[in-house]
């Protein structure tokens, strides 16, 4: 079994999660080792980027911390993970007619957000605060929404394009299995207790005691938050 | 086991796929492959067959025991479960066509993942597993609902061709109630948490649910394994358990003389301009572009590399395209509508435990004559794992801390999808766009519309969807709009002016050039493709093999 420190045990994205003390990655020796080796290397640390320029990773990171509300440490190397992949070349196997390639589409979208927030706070977008950042990427999703164009580019395209590609690198990590209480990789183990309200040994029950707070209230909070963040940047 | 007294020995002696796998743990026969019968590109073989999917590998086995020297070529990699797959979503990536294609349209239909598989075993590498029939009516839509297409041949054509491949395959579950009532050779699969909620919430709507019907092993099933619930059946089956060519056709092709000849990608169709016949093939294989000579070429290309084929193929005798007299390459491309529907649970369901194939509505498949459209829609289990649950949840729009508290709450959600019957039409279809890919090919361009009766199948489907999750007890539901499966754009038609190849599967103006996979359908029902593509391909080869050659 590979050693992990004791601080790297249960690691979830800002130490969020409903799931203490689970960690997929204990049943790692459970797992077959091609898949293992995949999962694994998501933790090995990015520290070059090759496709995106520097000036492009100031706006990419922002971009993908409000994406996925990544606010703080322990981050998922959501950025690097998405470089990767359009370094390499994996494309999805389509792009809409209407749009570039997902590579040249992303440094081009990138670049439009710079040139929004010089338009709107007369500074480039690494240098925006927080929630000015979020009221720049707010409103390509609410053109979006509305099925509105971007820079001449269709808003819900690029919208679908940088989500996809953000989600794909953050819930492809074992953090944030974790966070979610993901049972992860299951050859040749399989599962046993697939019933409702089922668990394997080693999975954890979702905490509603201590966080009594129901889902329909957690949810809202986290849109009140959210719009809070949203407002606060365009004022 | 239903199976056992059915006459196993009947199915292995036929088809002995199952027990060429080695029975030591390991997944592929080796041995095998290392002693594949290789044919030189001069020498001119029986028949080439263009992609080893679902369609092309039943057609290359079965022509292999007719003593046909048959070479499969596919674009993609030769498959070893053990080395090549993975039980994790994003690690899989290179299971799906992954080369360009430009998609289109008022509704474009994102590809890849979706739709499209690449290497030996085809998209059945990583579709569900949810193998069921055709409906009679679905070949004879036009005349019963007047809109869409009839097929030149009827559902009984079909039906034996069924029945083998169910049993090759072989299919579990419950017997069939709808379309042509039928049983499948193996008992149904135990539901997980997914398929419970279906399950009840039908139950309180008093609509009928059933269990299967899958391609997955329920048992021992010649040298391959009991299922063991790992629910990443769309990753490839590491267990051998989920039926693919791969597993289920080549061995036993491989053991009969096929040559399979991976990482292959056909680049046109060669043509005699004198006689109008085929003569083999162009490929690439390691950046050197090659021919194969054949006697008789097969295409299985799918829906979108099929037309794209076809269309490359030009020639002084074929300045459009092979096949494309009438303009009909390309037209008439499907997918079905595939509204995926949410539903929030007090209770931890942990969908992703279970196969994500598990529970069927077919209630809902025939043209209700009450209501203002024609034909229907099924009703599946879909159990999304991580990275797909998240594009459900961002496609509501959510992003930032919303998305995440989402997310975080995974365990409590399970999922169904519908297919709808979307209508052929004939501006749905694949051209060839002005990108090039790697090999300096034009890629497909893929446009597609929905009609005004596909949009009233989905809102409706949705309906029921969120009904039946309520009823269940789901405190919250979410829907998307999505689409799934690819058929037709090649289309079998009793007239040339209609589609491009007849009711044998013959492109019309060519004597030895056939289409084996789904772009021949000229409907598609609300059912999974795959079993109706591998009996198309069953029946073609019977027509290939048999004491008439249809071969002139």
């Amino acid at each position: 079994m590979p050693y992990r420190a004791p601080n790297q045990r249960a690691v979830t994205p800002q130490n969020r999660g409903r799931f203490p003390g689970y960690d997929v990655l204990d049943e790692v020796e459970r797992w077959d080792d091609v898949t293992a080796g995949a999962v694994l290397e998501r933790l090995t640390p990015i520290t070059d980027l090759s496709f995106f320029s520097k000036e492009e990773d100031a706006i990419a990171t922002p971009l993908c911390d409000l994406l996925l509300a990544q606010d703080g440490e322990p981050k998922i190397p959501v950025v690097g993970l998405i470089d990767v992949r359009l370094a390499l070349g994996e494309g999805d196997g389509w792009h809409y007619d209407d749009m570039p390639p997902d590579p040249q589409a992303w440094r081009e979208s990138l670049q439009h957000l710079d040139d929004d927030a010089l338009t709107v706070f007369r500074l480039k977008f690494a240098a925006l605060s927080r929630d000015q950042q979020a009221s720049i990427v707010q409103a390509v999703q609410d053109k979006s929404s509305s099925s509105e164009s971007w820079h001449d580019k269709p808003a819900q395209q690029v919208w679908s394009l940088w989500t996809r590609y953000a989600c794909a690198a953050f819930y492809s990590h074992p953090w944030a299995w974790n966070e979610i209480g993901f049972g992860g990789p299951a050859y040749p183990r399989g599962y046993k207790n697939r019933h409702v309200g089922g668990r394997e040994a080693f999975e954890v029950a979702d905490h509603a005691d201590r966080d009594p707070v129901p889902f329909a209230s957690r949810v809202e909070e986290a849109r009140r938050n959210h719009a809070k963040l949203v407002e606060s940047g365009n004022r | 086991m239903r199976h056992r007294l059915l006459g196993l020995e009947d199915v292995r002696r036929r088809n002995e796929s199952a027990w060429l796998i080695p029975n030591d743990g390991s997944r592929d026969n080796h041995r095998l492959r290392d002693d594949m019968r290789r044919f030189p590109d001069s020498e001119e073989v029986d028949l080439v067959v263009v992609g080893a999917g679902a369609g092309g590998s039943v057609l290359t086995q079965r022509m292999a025991r007719a003593g046909w020297k048959v070479v499969a070529l596919d674009a993609g990699p030769f498959w070893d479960p053990d080395a090549d797959w993975v039980s994790d979503e994003r690690a899989s990536h290179h299971l799906y066509w992954t080369e360009p294609r430009q998609i289109g349209g008022a509704d474009p239909v994102p590809l890849g993942s979706n739709n499209s598989g690449r290497g030996v075993g085809g998209s059945m590498v990583h579709y569900a597993g949810y193998t069921p029939r055709f409906h009679p009516s679905d070949f004879r839509v036009a005349t019963l609902d007047g809109v869409g297409a009839d097929w030149p041949i009827a559902y009984e054509d079909l039906r034996p061709y069924y029945q083998t491949i169910e049993e090759e395959l072989p299919v579990a579950g419950e017997d069939w109630p709808w379309g042509d009532p039928h049983r499948y050779p193996q008992q149904a699969h135990p539901v997980g948490g997914n398929g419970e909620v279906f399950m009840r919430g039908a139950r309180e709507l008093g609509i009928v649910a059933k269990v299967g019907p899958v391609a997955i092993t329920n048992g021992r099933f010649g040298n391959r394994p009991h299922c063991i619930y790992r629910g990443f059946c769309l990753q490839g089956c590491k267990v051998n358990a989920k039926a693919s060519p791969l597993i289920t056709h080549i061995p036993d092709a491989l053991a009969h003389g096929a040559e399979i000849r991976a990482n292959s990608h056909v680049s046109r169709i060669l043509v005699d301009d004198e006689t109008g016949r085929v003569t083999g093939v162009v490929y690439i294989k390691d950046g050197v572009e090659r021919r194969q000579r054949a006697r008789v070429v097969a295409v299985a290309g799918y829906s979108i590399e099929t037309p794209r084929l076809l269309l490359l193929s030009s020639s002084k005798r074929f300045p459009n395209g092979i096949g494309n007299e009438h303009d009909q390459v390309g037209r008439y491309l499907m997918v079905q509508g595939a509204p995926q529907t949410a539903g929030r649970f007090e209770d931890e369901v942990r969908m992703y435990k279970a196969p994500p194939p598990e529970v069927t509505s077919e209630q809902f498949y025939e043209t209700d004559p009450r209501k203002p459209y024609k034909r229907g829609w099924s009703i599946q289990t879909v159990s999304p794992l991580p990275i797909t649950w998240a594009e459900h949840v961002a496609a509501q729009g959510h992003w930032g801390e919303t998305l995440r508290e989402y997310m975080r709450d995974y365990v409590h959600w399970a999922v169904l999808g519908a297919l709808c019957e979307f209508l052929p039409m004939p501006e749905n279809r694949v051209t060839l766009a002005d990108e090039l890919d790697r090999h300096g090919l034009p890629v497909a361009h893929f446009a597609y519309s929905q009609s005004e009766n596909d949009h009233q199948l989905v809102d409706a489907a949705q309906g029921v969807m969120e009904d039946l999750l309520r009823a269940a007890g789901a405190s919250e539901v979410m829907t998307i709009k999505r689409y799934a499966h690819l058929v037709g754009g090649a289309r079998m038609a009793a007239r040339p002016e209609d589609g491009v190849v007849d009711a044998h599967q013959k492109v019309f103006g060519v004597e030895n050039l056939f289409l084996s996979d789904g772009s021949v359908l000229p409907t598609q029902g609300s059912a999974n493709p795959a079993l109706t593509i591998m009996a198309l391909a069953a029946r073609l080869a019977d027509r290939l093999a048999g004491p008439v050659s249809m071969v002139r």
